[in-house]
């Protein structure tokens, strides 16, 4: 038997933009086992609802990450509604649905990025963040901010975008598709794309759902699971279908990812051309109270959301949940790294999408 | 290959100067005027980055603290706080921009403000909403002893007061 030694991974390292620390338990060339240990970024958000009002809570929330901020936002005015009972205009749920769906178009354009730079592919990762680009503009036009948007609120959406602009963010999202198309052929076919993510990190059915796994990366082992099929939104009315592959593997996770790029581009250009003319948000009066859970599909995956009030109503929450993607994601994660080589290290954890903000919050 | 023949994707900023777009959130901007220090901006902002000071005539605002998330400026009821498209130069250290609020005065030379906060008393229904949403709580309102006081010495005469009371009682003559 060879002799074990300990590498530290991170939490400062080349390929992990957030930090996470791993202990790699090695065997020659191979990882044995994988310890992870996480609080480097905790910020203790969900303790501010103790100070701040209900409707100030949603800018809290949604500065837990910077990548998935809408969703979170949305997460969040989504639990304080259900509570208390608001009825949410259809054109602000078909606004939310198409800022929602282009933050996963940004993230996953983000992510294809990190993953070329994990592995090499220093122009790829360039050009992917070059296309990425033009979402961020796409949302500092409508929103304000390129990557915080501030536009959820309870009762709707602060913002409209009007239907001439709407149909000219359809013809960008033409544009950026097709700008798209020429980076992912070379993710799907390059064969030395291939090499480094083909059979890299199996995840089973079986394991995928025993370890409870979330979003792409369940999707990429087969497990048909997407809380846009259920959730709130409008998603079944612009013809959402979840994107699954088979093989359980980086290349798999990628695959996925890249379908749902195309995926919400598609969504989201029939929900321009689907968006009713209403009002874009109801007053909300009164202090808060009840309780709600919710959960939504985030970029990289299920995110569960969940608000409750004191007994007699108040502008401040008792307590506000929530529980996000990579969370769930990290014992999937520490499954791939058992027996990978130590050179895989690198593209399984990149393969999770890991967000430690989301995660540590 | 392509790349080789098309213009670069970066803009060559400082040279280049970067466009703003309309709905671009840069910075808060107070239109001292107006203002009339109620102090609302203060109480909503999440990150606690403005400062109030009604005896010193002054609001402050402490640019690093600041998210620019808007939310004064949805509060603002008199709508004095904008958001403007550029940022804030870059600093080392924690500035705060303090700004003088001059003081609003009378023609006849008294204190302050446009007019007096009255309650139409034979139309109020005691209901409480007008000292909920006061931001300076100078409206007390007993239901069982139907009474209502206001402190003029708080009072801001900001409207909010007008604006949610559901008889339309509350009038600032």
């Amino acid at each position: 038997m060879s002799k074990r030694t300990i590498i530290p991974f991170g939490p400062q390292h080349p390929v992990l933009p957030e930090p996470v620390h791993l202990d790699l338990v090695i065997e020659d060339e191979k990882v044995v086992e994988a310890i992870p240990s996480i609080g480097f970024i905790h910020r203790g958000l969900e303790k501010l609802v103790e100070k701040k009002e209900y409707t100030e809570m949603v800018y809290v929330i949604e500065r837990i990450c910077g990548i998935c901020s809408f969703g979170h936002g949305w997460g969040c005015v989504g639990a304080i509604e259900g509570a208390m009972g608001i009825e949410v205009p259809q054109r602000a749920d078909y606004l939310r649905t198409i800022w929602h769906e282009l933050s996963r178009v940004h993230s996953h354009l983000l992510w294809l990025g990190l993953l070329a730079d994990g592995f090499g592919f220093e122009s790829l990762f360039n050009h992917c963040w070059r296309v990425r680009e033009a979402v961020l503009d796409i949302f500092e036009e409508t929103t304000g901010g390129r990557v915080i948007f501030s536009v959820c609120t309870v009762g709707g959406v602060r913002k409209d975008i009007d239907n001439a602009t709407l149909r000219a963010i359809s013809q960008k999202l033409e544009e950026i598709k097709k700008e798209t198309q020429k980076l992912t052929g070379v993710f799907i076919n390059d064969t030395s794309v291939k090499n480094r993510l083909c059979g890299v990190g199996y995840l089973s059915k079986e394991d995928a759902t025993e370890l409870c796994t979330v979003g792409p990366m369940a999707r990429a082992s087969g497990i048909v699971q997407d809380i846009r099929l259920t959730g709130n939104g409008v998603y079944d009315e612009i013809g959402f279908e979840p994107c699954v592959e088979t093989a359980g593997d980086c290349w798999a996770r990628c695959k996925v990812r890249i379908d749902e790029i195309y995926a919400s581009i598609n969504m989201i250009q029939t929900a321009i051309d689907k968006i009713p003319d209403t009002e874009i948000a109801v007053p909300v009066k009164g202090n808060f109270s009840g309780e709600f859970a919710l959960r939504m599909e985030q970029p990289r995956g299920e995110a569960f959301y969940y608000a409750k009030g004191f007994d007699e109503p108040t502008k401040f929450m008792e307590r506000m949940r929530v529980r996000t993607p990579t969370n769930m994601n990290i014992p999937a994660m520490v499954k791939t790294l058992q027996g990978c080589d130590l050179a895989d290290v690198p593209m399984n954890i990149l393969t999770i999408d890991p967000c430690i903000s989301c995660t540590e919050r | 290959m392509g790349s080789l023949f098309k213009k670069p994707a970066t803009l060559m900023y400082p040279v280049v100067p970067r466009e703003w777009q309309e709905r671009t959130r840069g910075h808060i901007d107070v239109n001292e005027p107006e203002c009339i220090l109620c102090g609302m901006c203060m109480r909503k902002c999440p990150t606690n980055a403005i400062t109030v000071d009604r005896n010193a005539h002054t609001w402050s605002i402490e640019r690093m603290k600041c998210i620019q998330c808007g939310c004064c400026t949805y509060n603002c009821p008199k709508s004095c706080l904008t958001m403007a498209q550029t940022y804030t130069a870059p600093s080392v250290t924690k500035t705060v921009d303090t700004f003088e609020i001059p003081q609003k005065e009378k023609a006849g030379g008294a204190k302050s403000a446009d007019g007096k906060l009255q309650n139409n008393i034979e139309e109020c229904i005691y209901c409480g909403l007008c000292a909920k949403n006061c931001p300076q709580e100078a409206i007390t309102v007993d239901r069982k002893e139907k009474s209502w006081k206001l402190d003029e010495e708080k009072c801001v005469k900001c409207g909010l007061c007008t604006e949610k009371c559901p008889k339309k009682c509350l009038e600032i003559k």
